[in-house]
């Protein structure tokens, strides 16, 4: 059973990889932009700033469902 | 060398249980209205019972005391805190804006100016000329949200911590997004918003008006309890110089990131319902 708690939390985290993609390609893509333009680094930046909050949202989310997996169940 | 590898992780699973049973024996007497511990018996083996049992003292909030009015109203540490923040902050501002002068302003008014200004300046391009009502509002969340989630270094739990902290600020926003949205646009015209691009969108845009408050809410107290439970575990492992910079990472950068990140995107879901 508690194996299976953990696995279960484990799963819950797997969460992780698409923020790490989505935040990773939203950094790559904002460094190219600046390189091209770099008088538009603060326009660029506030956008970058805001997509990575919403990307990362998903992540958070896993974990508070992790969390929530192990006080509850463990 | 894999054994030493073994002794190590060993070495260090001892002292984090050490210090877990410590904990635990502490915190014993505390426990006494422990939200998740009514939730039912304990389930599972005593491996993650220790880590089961931090998670929970790093999500319970104490109760400090009871209002004696009808069955009593418990008053959570998160408000005292809460309290204590808001005295901080309005006896601050009640001495920053002391003696303030048109000619030779001091050093301190001008340090003062310029923060307002770059504050308001930040809201002016996000919500434009018809959000300067809302600016007071946006500037008090940033500032109150800044202190709280730093608060976490001078000992105290963070009250960005509790979930109904965050909750209760994510319904402000929520209630506040679709009042600027009825300001705006009449009341015919907010309801018509709905249907905005095509009527086929209608269920989605419904949706949006509760998904926004939700995932403001999670965003921050998951990030700011995140960095909490970090913490911990991290001075469990080694109390002295490591915990440094990781506090400057999780408790400042973090911090000021998450309360910047909140208003950022009110006022932008803002914006957008003005459209």
């Amino acid at each position: 059973m508690t194996s299976l708690i953990a696995i279960g939390a484990g799963i819950a985290a797997l969460t992780g990889i698409g923020a790490g993609i989505g935040i990773g390609l939203a950094t790559s893509k904002a460094v190219e932009a600046i390189a091209r333009q770099p008088e538009a680094e603060s326009k660029i930046s506030k956008n970058l700033l805001l997509g990575c909050a919403l990307a990362e949202g998903t992540a958070i989310f896993g974990f508070v469902v992790g969390l929530l997996i192990v006080v509850m169940l463990g | 060398m894999d054994d030493l590898h073994k002794n190590i992780v060993l070495f260090l699973c001892n002292i984090v249980n050490k210090n877990i049973d410590f904990r635990r024996q502490k915190s014993k007497i505390k426990k006494s209205k422990n939200w998740s511990y009514r939730l039912g018996k304990q389930k599972g083996g005593s491996e993650t019972n220790s880590l089961t049992e931090v998670l929970k003292e790093e999500l319970n909030c104490r109760t400090v005391f009871t209002i004696p009015i009808g069955n009593g109203i418990p008053v959570f540490e998160s408000v005292v805190v809460t309290w204590v923040i808001m005295a901080v902050l309005v006896v601050l501002s009640l001495i920053l804006t002391r003696n303030l002068t048109v000619m030779n302003p001091g050093k301190k008014q001008l340090l003062l100016e310029a923060g307002i200004d770059a504050l308001r300046k930040f809201f002016r391009g996000i919500l434009g000329e018809e959000g300067d009502r809302y600016i007071p509002y946006m500037m008090t969340v940033i500032i109150f949200l800044g202190v709280s989630n730093v608060s976490g270094i001078f000992g105290v739990k963070p009250p960005t911590k509790d979930l109904n902290v965050t909750l209760a600020l994510a319904l402000m926003s929520m209630f506040l997004i679709e009042y600027c949205g009825i300001y705006k646009k009449g009341l015919k015209g907010f309801f018509k918003s709905f249907l905005d691009p095509i009527p086929v969108m209608l269920p989605m845009n419904i949706m949006e008006v509760f998904i926004r408050p939700t995932a403001l809410c999670f965003r921050l107290f998951g990030n700011i309890l995140g960095g909490f439970v970090v913490m911990a575990l991290v001075e469990f492992v080694c109390p002295a110089i490591l915990p440094i910079p990781f506090s400057l990472y999780f408790d400042f950068f973090d911090g000021f990131i998450q309360a910047y990140i909140f208003v950022f995107l009110t006022s932008m879901f803002m914006s957008e319902t003005m459209e």
